[in-house]
């Protein structure tokens, strides 16, 4: 059993990545090379904001089982293509102000650790990177960090009705909005994969 | 005659070519692994949008360059290693500053180099101006449109290295759309593919 990281980019793995792999912690596997047998075997599936949702999607099956089997899925970006029944597509913000981008910890998650969302908001005095929508609460999820006035769930967590679980992240990839002075991307990725693993645990119902 | 867009599928991707916004804007859409399949003789023009996989193109590096020696266009946008699998390209990377128009006062370089190219009727330089990933060193007798603050071609049409033309450009404006994230490459695609449109396919059609 193994953790799958979808290699979907041109190019090195994330610089974030190089210590889970280094340490067996993840399985590199570029999204072409993906296959049924791959997922319906992994433990769990690490995906990045590039992934080829199209190819993804061509899974579905082979998805389900394996989240009935248990699996989960650390999803980043906009979900697109839904590749699993609950799912709906992304909705991105209609209006981008500062305040539209503030992000507020709807409840409160591991993988997280102690970063205080608000210091993943902005960047250099810019708000936008962490994300600029959201990816549709599934019936049953929970929210874990909103953004702007509503609160729209840009990250959240759910068990699946027949098993499994999902964390979404609607932006760029989570490892890499590890605030400067946090303990850094490095720390979150390690997390995430962990969470991938099973070994911390979920917060969803 | 028309316009084929290669698809990779990630979200901005998706976006940018199935959105309302620019879906009229292709006649065909294909998979990079489906290339190898399609008859490129009912096709005008190639687009390969940003970040494209090298990988992904590098097994149809011959048909491509069969499709340009028999008279076709391929257009190629950013971050997408195009010197991997088109011909006679030249591309040098840079660190990309993505906190430059933080400074008061500050400029990017992006010049417009031959304002009275048609392109230019329909964008201006704030159109071309978000950031830079790299420059290309452009062959001799290449018609040069855009350059960083060194003179450094960002925006070219090569017409001599092989048998069609090349557009090639360092720009990533699919990415940045299709991610909802700096409107000038929304207003760059809103010009850039309204004039691909008008100059390669029998059908032109205004951007929504």
């Amino acid at each position: 059993m193994s953790v799958l990281f979808v290699h979907s980019h041109y190019g090195p793995i994330p610089k974030a990545m190089v210590g889970p792999a280094g340490r067996g912690r993840i399985e590199i596997v570029r999204d072409t090379e993906l296959t049924d047998a791959k997922i319906i075997s992994a433990k769990g599936i690490v995906t990045t904001t590039h992934l080829d949702q199209i190819g993804f999607a061509g899974h579905k099956q082979a998805l389900a089982d394996f989240f009935a089997d248990g699996g989960r899925l650390f999803f980043n970006g906009h979900i697109l293509k839904p590749f699993v029944d609950g799912l709906q597509a992304y909705r991105p913000l209609q209006s981008r102000k500062l305040a539209d981008l503030q992000l507020a910890r709807l409840s409160p998650h591991p993988v997280f650790g102690d970063i205080d969302p608000a210091d993943m908001a902005v960047r250099k005095g810019v708000a936008g990177f962490y994300g600029r929508g959201h990816n549709p609460l599934p019936k049953g999820a929970r929210a874990l960090t909103g953004i702007g006035p509503l609160k729209e769930p840009i990250d959240w967590e759910w068990a699946l009705p027949n098993g499994g679980m999902m964390f979404c992240h609607a932006g760029n990839d989570l490892w890499s909005m590890a605030p400067e002075g946090s303990d850094g991307a490095g720390a979150f990725a390690t997390r995430i994969v962990d969470w991938t693993w099973g070994g911390l645990k979920g917060v969803a119902a | 005659m028309s316009i084929l867009a290669i698809h990779p599928g990630a979200y901005y991707h998706i976006e940018t070519l199935e959105g309302a916004r620019y879906q009229g804007m292709f006649d065909a859409l294909v998979r990079p692994e489906e290339l190898g399949d399609v008859d490129l003789a009912a096709f005008d023009a190639i687009l390969v949008p940003c970040r494209t996989p090298a990988d992904r193109m590098t097994p149809h590096k011959a048909k491509l360059a069969a499709f340009l020696d028999a008279g076709g266009t391929v257009i190629a946008t950013g971050e997408s290693e195009s010197q991997l699998w088109l011909p006679g390209i030249s591309f040098s990377s840079q660190d990309t500053n993505f906190w430059w128009w933080l400074t008061p006062g500050a400029d990017l370089g992006v010049r417009i180099a031959k304002p009275e190219h048609p392109l230019f009727q329909r964008l201006e330089q704030r159109d071309l101006t978000w950031h830079l990933h790299g420059w290309f060193e452009a062959p001799e007798g290449a018609e040069v449109l855009a350059v960083n603050g060194a003179g450094k071609p960002i925006l070219y049409i090569d017409e001599v290295t092989t048998g069609g033309q090349m557009i090639l450009t360092t720009l990533d404006p699919f990415y940045h759309h299709g991610s909802h994230f700096m409107p000038a490459t929304t207003r760059f695609l809103d010009g850039f593919l309204p004039w691909i449109r008008e100059t390669f396919a029998a059908t032109a059609v205004e951007s929504a």
